[in-house]
């Protein structure tokens, strides 16, 4: 169903040659001219947009270099918009609070993509807006984008434009809102404990968010 | 159901009660439960080491309808739930419903959406047992009491008004 | 017509080819049957399909025509979970998403967390992982025979399974605690150090394992029943298993030579010998051949990273990330390092705050986003962790691959009959603990 990754005659990835960070970086820059790359922890992270998403996806599985050939991975990442207040446990340390603070919501869709040929791998990452998240389906170059794309729809509300069939995958058909988004609550029950004593669900908890 | 239906109510009927009982409770067979963990822990109960068919429980029968206990062995997703019930319920009397792992029990750590917060909100449960997994031993001492309990059982507790 | 009648013989004079039909007839009938498929529901409640499995399955006659995978029947929230609890405490919850191999879980998360802090486990904790994640894969794929054989119908192979396990399964607890489930990698190293007795424990396993392994060849490797039931059964090639994602013993049964641990090498498992073994028929025998291969290559690594055990600490000496490993038994029968708790009880306030500080809120990780790889079992078993600086995870995604596999089991039984299409999922050993999540 998805037009297939090109036959290639280079040896399989444990002999192939892998290219270095820059290297790949450099060579969708070259392509994709003023794309934004990010080199920490020792992996690339590319930022696309929806509009340039199947392009730069397309050119790492075509190009003879990349030969990105496995899509491994499709996740998604909600950052909420608004102002968040991240405690540092000002009474014993002194250290002043944390503000994040956030115009507009975005929920981060991350692809990993992965060279058995050449042995090494980028992320592609696409950020698009938290209210009417769209985006492309990569089910036309990968046919295992198919699940991976009804995940992120199921867990975070994004369409994916041209899935053959996106509907709930892990939470039941007719389930209303989407679990993995930051507004929505982790639900649980209170414990009741001896002596009417009650220990409420793990989102109600003490646990304060610490920063150094 | 079955035999109770049969016999008038009100007599006192020890040595049946006893007979009925102890043939119940030495040939109950499970119906295949297992959902998560505990159901690999459930399957090394009933390989070699932890032998579960020297108690009675010699087959782990597929159909429910062929089964006496459901052992719920594993965490029930919101999604799964009607699921059970219907297993549940197409289970002849008499049934018993086993609880294995604190996830059956009470939801155990996952205290969330996603998972009915113990099994008993659905079915009737005879014996709870906890762990995470439980160990076989301690699935087995958990049957060894549901056979305990089979036993002091009364014709009374099965009634059709058992929902 | 009473029973005292001649019996009626197809080509006699009265015989009535309307009514009767001979086995070879069915062709003539086929028209009259019309081409509807029936929908056959195996439902999440089945012997065997794996787990919570539910396949709607589309079937002419016989033949299968389609498959639709139902999943979500154990969706536990665990990565939704995980963002309300401290990094460490994240291990527990993972560790119970591919319950077969759960040591893989923790060693791929730990692993992403370490490249976010920016520290590494020392090498002491490292062998130990190498060590404790292959006898892993060997109970993984013990399970995997034992259901397999038992859904296929070769049911004595479910006892003969499990009883190696547990053999592994007793090692995993005189060391880990437990026997699934372990929560024993933590980031920065190991929970605690193993016990004085591993190394006499691993070489009783060793020699008992090979022994078991060639009792299994000698009963299903050229066995006719087995032969049948899997060669040319569940074929994927090579272009099929780049495009639906495939990776582990099922893209190495279609001769992609692809293993993460010789690609990506983690643990330092570079310095041991292996081969990692591929076939070209890429059916579900080439598959069995391959995790049987896996297995004694899995005891081989073992031997080696024993006999190079090295010395020293288990977890890592940054007192930002954890406290030390070295356990001694106190008078109150609890577990403490002495030299430790004289430090902070007695010689440093700020030793005693940061003890505290771990303990209850647990160490922050810097922010930033990770994608972590292991060689489970099943296949290429990744997290992709993202951190906003706090003590707490803020995102993680695990790509269990189960639930890649799952796409293409449309793609492998289409076209087989019905009892292929168990041979097929058992062949794909899928986990739906990790496939649901």
């Amino acid at each position: 169903m998805s037009s297939h990754t090109p036959a290639r005659t280079t040896p399989d990835g444990l002999d192939g040659s892998p290219l270095t960070l820059e290297q790949i970086e450099r060579l969708i820059q070259d392509r994709f001219s003023g794309v934004a790359c990010n080199l920490q922890h020792g992996e690339l992270t590319v930022f696309a947009s929806s509009s340039n998403l199947l392009d730069v996806l397309a050119f790492c599985r075509d190009d003879d270099q990349l030969a990105c050939d496995y899509l491994a991975d499709l996740s998604g990442v909600h950052w909420p918009a608004g102002d968040r207040v991240i405690e540092r446990q000002t009474s014993t340390t002194g250290w002043p609070e944390f503000r994040v603070s956030r115009q507009r919501g975005v929920i981060e869709v991350l692809y990993v993509l992965r060279s058995t040929y050449r042995n090494h791998w980028l992320r592609v990452s696409v950020g698009v807006d938290d209210q009417e998240p769209a985006l492309p389906s990569a089910t036309g170059l990968w046919e295992t984008a198919n699940f991976h794309e009804r995940e992120v729809y199921d867990f975070f509300g994004v369409t994916f434009v041209g899935h053959p069939n996106l509907v709930r995958i892990l939470m039941p058909d007719g389930w209303v809102g989407h679990p993995h988004r930051k507004d929505y609550p982790l639900g649980g029950v209170e414990i009741p404990y001896k002596h009417d004593k009650f220990i409420p669900s793990p989102e109600h908890r003490e646990l304060r968010e610490v920063v150094e | 159901m079955g035999l109770e239906s049969k016999i008038p109510s009100g007599i006192l009927l020890t040595n049946l009660e006893k007979f009925v009982n102890y043939s119940r409770s030495a040939s109950l067979w499970p119906a295949t439960f297992g959902l998560a963990c505990c159901a690999i822990e459930m399957m090394a109960t009933g390989a070699p080491r932890h032998d579960m068919a020297r108690f009675g429980m010699e087959v782990f029968r597929a159909s429910p309808r062929q089964a006496d206990l459901m052992i719920v062995a594993g965490r029930v997703s919101q999604k799964m739930a009607p699921v059970l019930r219907r297993i549940y319920d197409q289970m002849s009397d008499p049934k018993w419903v086993l609880s294995m792992g604190v996830c059956a029990t009470s939801g155990g750590m996952f205290n969330n959406y996603a998972l009915v917060q113990g099994v008993d909100h659905i079915v009737p449960v005879d014996m709870y047992v906890p762990g995470c997994p439980p160990r076989p031993e301690m699935l087995l001492d958990g049957i060894l009491e549901l056979h305990e309990k089979i036993k002091h059982e009364t014709f009374a507790d099965h009634e059709a008004v058992r929902a | 017509m009473s029973i005292t009648d001649p019996p009626r013989v197809a080509g006699s004079d009265d015989w009535n080819e309307d009514l009767f039909v001979s086995g070879a007839d069915w062709e003539s009938l086929e028209d009259a049957v019309g081409d509807e498929t029936i929908t056959v529901n195996m439902g999440p409640q089945h012997p065997s399909t794996h787990g919570v499995l539910r396949l709607i399955l589309e079937l002419d006659g016989e033949t299968v025509r389609s498959i639709d995978p139902v999943i979500g029947y154990l969706h536990t929230g665990i990565e939704k979970s995980a963002e309300y609890r401290t990094w460490t405490q994240g291990v527990t919850f993972f560790t119970r998403m591919d319950y077969l191999s759960p040591l893989f879980n923790e060693l791929a998360y730990c692993l992403g967390v370490e490249r976010l802090l920016g520290i590494e486990a020392p090498e002491r904790a490292q062998a130990i992982r190498v060590i404790l994640t292959e006898l892993n894969r060997i109970a993984s794929h013990l399970v995997w025979l034992a259901t397999g054989g038992m859904e296929l119908g070769a049911v004595s192979v479910m006892t003969y399974g499990f009883r190696e396990r547990e053999e592994i399964l007793d090692l995993f607890e005189s060391q880990t605690g437990l026997r699934m489930n372990h929560a024993y990698i933590r980031p920065g190293g190991l929970a605690q150090d193993v016990t004085d007795d591993f190394l006499d424990r691993i070489n009783q396993l060793l020699d008992y394992l090979p022994k078991k392994m060639d009792e299994y060849e000698d009963l299903l490797l050229y066995n006719p029943i087995w032969l049948t039931r899997l060669q040319g059964v569940g074929v994927v090639d090579a272009d099929a298993c780049r495009d639906y994602g495939l990776t582990g013993p099922l893209a190495r049964a279609a001769g992609i030579p692809w293993d993460l641990r010789k690609a990506q090498p983690y643990c330092n498992i570079e310095q041991y010998d292996f081969d990692v073994p591929t076939e070209t028929e890429a059916d579900s025998y080439a598959r069995f051949l391959v995790r049987l291969e896996e297995m004694r290559q899995s005891l081989r690594i073992v031997r080696q990273a024993v006999d190079a055990l090295p010395g020293g600490p288990v977890m890592v000496e940054d007192d930002r990330v954890a406290w030390p490993a070295q356990l001694a038994l106190g008078p109150d029968g609890q577990g403490n390092a002495p030299e430790y708790i004289r430090h902070i009880m007695g010689e440093s306030m700020e030793a005693l705050i940061n003890h505290f500080k771990l303990v209850t809120q647990g160490f922050v990780v810097p922010p930033g986003q990770v994608y972590s790889a292991v060689e489970s079992p099943r296949g290429e078993l990744g997290y992709a962790i993202t951190s906003n600086g706090t003590n707490k995870p803020y995102r993680v995604h695990v790509r269990d691959p189960s639930f890649v596999h799952l796409q293409a089991i449309d793609h492998m039984a289409a076209g087989h009959l019905v009892a292929d299409v168990i041979a097929v999922v058992a062949s794909v050993d899928p986990v739906m603990g990790g496939v649901d999540r």
